[in-house]
C-alpha cells in the first residue's frame, strides 16, 4: 500500500503543508480517513491556489510557486515526476497533472471537450479521484 | 501512515515526536487487552441490521481534525446525505465549506457532479452496490461517503486486523441510548456508539489515525435515519443542469 504522500511547498516566504489524496485502497475503516484526506486534498489545493494568486506580484515568484505546485501535484498523483516547467512556460509532457491552471488561459471546445490553452500547453479538466485537476493533452 | 519525516517541523522535533510515539505504541502493546467478547456481538448486530435494510437514507455530519502547522489544530466540517436502495441504487450529496459533490449511481452508470465547479463525469458502472464501490475506489480513486456502511460483509471488513476491542459503557447521544465500543487495529482506532433497542443503528463514529502523534480523528455524527423511503428510481439518474460541463475520470 502506498502511504500518504506528503510534499512541502515553499512559496514567497510562506510555507504550506499538503498531503496528496490518501490512496483509498484499504478496506474499512480507512475509507473514512481517506474521505477526510480526499476532502483535505481539495482544501489544501484551494488554499495553495489562493497563495499563488496572492503572491503573484513578482512574476518569478508566481512561476516558482506554480512550478512547485505542479511538481507536488505530480508527486501526489504517484506518477513519474516530470521536470518542473521552466519559468516562461515550456511545453510539458502529455499527461502532466496540475492542480490549477496557470494564468491567462483561453478555453476552446474541441470535439465536445473543453481545452484550455496557456503557457504553450493545452489542458483538459478531469476528476482525479474526488479532485478536479488539469491534465496536459493534445486536442483531437 | 506517519508522515512526520516529511513535514516541515525542525528535524529535532520530528525525531522527538517519532521516538515519543514509538514509546507510546510499545507501552500500548505491552498492555494491549484482547478482544472483549462482549464488544463484537454488538458490532455484528449493527452490521447485520444495516445489511438487512432494503433501503435507507441517513445524514452524517463529519468533523475532520487537521493541523495548519505543528501544534495548531483546526476542525473542518463536511456533511453528507446518503440514500440507498438495494441492490443497486445510491445517491450521496456532500456539502461543506471545502467541498460540495454529488454522487449518482442508478445500477447502470455512475456520475460525480461538482455543483460549485459545474462539472460532472459519467461512466458505465458495475451492477451492484458493492461492485460500484469497489470500482469507484480501485479504478477511479473515488471516496464515496458512508461506503463503510454499505458493504454486505461490513462486519468482516471492520473486524479485519482488529487486535483489541472494548465495551466502554452505555451513553446517550442526542437522546439515543447507545453502547460505546472501541476497536483497535494497526494505525487506526475506531469508536462506535450503537443504539440499543430494536434498531441497532450507529449513532456516532470516531476514526483516529494513531500514526499521528496528535491522534487526529474524523468524527461522524449520524442522524435522520430513515428506513422506509419513497424515492422514485428516477431520483438516482443524473440529469446535467444547464451550463454543467462534462469531463472525464482519470483511471488508475
Amino acid at each position: 500500500m502506498r502511504s500518504i504522500r506528503n510534499a512541502a511547498i515553499v512559496g514567497t516566504g510562506l510555507a504550506l503543508m499538503l498531503i496528496g489524496d490518501a490512496p483509498p485502497e484499504s478496506p474499512l475503516p480507512f475509507q473514512i480517513v481517506s474521505e477526510a484526506h480526499a476532502i483535505l486534498g481539495v482544501w489544501r489545493r484551494t488554499a495553495r491556489r489562493t497563495v499563488i494568486v496572492g503572491s503573484a506580484v513578482v512574476a518569478t515568484d508566481a512561476a516558482a510557486a506554480s512550478a512547485s505546485a505542479a511538481a507536488a501535484q505530480k508527486q501526489a498523483a504517484a506518477a513519474a515526476a516530470p521536470p518542473p516547467p521552466a519559468a516562461g512556460g515550456a511545453a510539458l509532457p502529455m499527461g502532466t497533472v496540475v492542480s490549477a491552471l496557470p494564468g491567462g488561459c483561453t478555453s476552446t471546445p474541441v470535439g465536445g471537450v473543453e481545452y484550455y490553452y496557456c503557457g504553450g500547453n493545452f489542458y483538459r479538466a478531469m476528476f482525479q479521484g474526488n479532485s478536479l485537476v488539469y491534465v496536459t493533452a493534445q486536442p483531437k | 501512515m506517519t508522515a512526520l519525516g516529511f513535514r516541515m517541523a525542525p528535524a529535532w522535533l520530528a525525531l522527538g515526536a517519532l521516538s515519543l510515539s514509538s514509546i507510546i505504541s510499545m507501552d500500548v502493546r505491552a498492555q494491549a487487552p484482547a478482544v472483549d467478547p462482549a464488544a463484537t456481538p454488538i458490532l455484528k448486530r449493527m452490521t447485520d441490521y444495516m445489511g438487512s435494510l432494503k433501503e435507507f437514507s441517513v445524514h452524517t455530519q463529519n468533523t475532520i481534525e487537521d493541523l495548519l502547522a505543528p501544534g495548531e489544530r483546526i476542525d473542518l466540517e463536511v456533511s453528507a446525505t446518503v440514500t440507498i436502495t438495494r441492490p443497486n441504487k445510491l445517491l450521496t450529496e456532500r456539502k461543506g465549506d471545502l467541498v460540495s459533490q454529488n454522487f449518482y449511481y442508478n445500477g447502470k452508470t455512475l456520475t460525480l457532479y461538482d455543483p460549485t465547479l459545474k462539472v460532472y463525469a459519467t461512466e458505465p458502472a458495475p451492477g451492484t452496490l458493492a461492485g460500484v464501490l469497489d470500482y469507484a475506489r480501485e479504478t477511479l480513486g473515488l471516496v464515496i461517503p458512508a461506503s463503510d456502511m454499505v458493504y454486505p460483509n461490513a462486519y468482516e471488513l471492520l473486524m479485519k486486523d482488529v487486535s483489541a476491542a472494548k465495551v466502554i459503557g452505555k451513553t446517550t447521544i442526542g437522546g439515543v441510548r447507545c453502547d460505546h465500543l472501541l476497536f483497535r487495529r494497526p494505525g487506526v482506532d475506531f469508536q462506535v456508539c450503537i443504539a440499543d433497542g430494536k434498531q441497532p443503528l450507529p449513532v456516532k463514529l470516531v476514526v483516529t489515525d494513531t500514526g499521528t502523534p496528535e491522534l487526529l480523528s474524523v468524527t461522524t455524527m449520524i442522524r435522520d435515519f430513515k428506513t422506509a423511503l419513497d424515492v422514485p428510481d428516477a431520483r438516482f439518474n443524473f440529469v446535467p443542469p444547464k451550463g454543467a460541463k462534462p469531463i472525464a475520470f482519470m483511471h488508475r
